[in-house]
């Protein structure tokens, strides 16, 4: 098959883990911030904050990338 | 790209695929998972089974790039009707990740298939033009340099006095 023709490997190149794991850190230090009270935000995040949107499948994939890039780095020894 | 002059038997009569009933292919139907979720369960389901880990292991070992292995393995999914092809392309980079992982777990020495092999290198005799017109205008510089000063050196001595009183030579 044509290297041009797959799109796994725009797919792959464009799924920023380190960037997404800089972003999931951020959103994990705000939510351990604020509280958990009633005045507390609201988990759906706005347009403008730089929080994770979880409901977004590519955040979902990212993650579940995370996770066996974690492993794979064990595996390796690299981290 | 160079096209055979030989006739192609081995493809589908132009509008084979409106011959059958409308439906009655696996894709034509709903899908069975339609999340992102649903679909990575399966896969990972599938991917953990020691037949499939070690079937995938043979073919990497194989030399067959792992961006080809998973855009083939999502898109059988898609033909026998498990996802629809948007999720198929949002699950590839897992899948990659997950045949990664499967090769580095066995010690495989695999190909990625990130790497563009064909992509042209810089030809030697590029850098050597290039060095050469480097070289050409550094030397060039310094002339101009040297010639610079002694223009300057001519000007301040030819210099005429200007004032009223000035002796005419």
């Amino acid at each position: 098959m044509s290297r041009q023709y797959n799109p796994a490997i725009t797919a792959y190149k464009r799924m920023d883990l380190d960037g997404f794991n800089e972003l999931d850190k951020s959103t994990e230090q705000e939510k351990s911030s604020s509280g958990g009270g009633l005045l507390s935000r609201s988990s759906m995040p706005s347009k403008n904050s730089k929080e994770l949107d979880y409901s977004n499948p590519a955040v979902r994939v990212a993650k579940q990338m995370q996770v066996i890039r974690k492993y794979r780095d064990e595996i390796n020894g690299t981290k | 790209m160079e096209l055979s002059n030989q006739p192609s038997f081995d493809a589908p009569i132009p509008g084979q695929s409106l011959t059958m009933e409308l439906g009655s292919r696996p894709w034509q139907s709903p899908a069975q998972f339609t999340t992102v979720d649903e679909t990575i369960d399966y896969y990972m389901e599938r991917m953990s089974s020691e037949d499939f880990m070690l079937q995938l292991a043979d073919v990497l070992e194989m030399g067959t790039p792992v961006t080809v292995l998973a855009n083939t393995i999502q898109m059988s999914s898609v033909m026998e009707g498990v996802h629809t092809v948007d999720v198929g392309m949002l699950v590839l980079p897992m899948l990659m990740e997950m045949i990664m992982m499967v090769g580095d777990s066995a010690g495989i020495q695999y190909d990625s298939g990130l790497e563009n092999k064909d992509k042209p290198k810089t030809r030697d005799t590029l850098i050597a033009k290039v060095i050469s017109d480097y070289e050409k205008e550094v030397s060039g510089a310094g002339l101009s340099d040297r010639e610079e000063k002694e223009v300057k050196d001519e000007v301040e001595e030819e210099e005429e006095p200007k004032g009223l009183m000035a002796r005419r030579t």
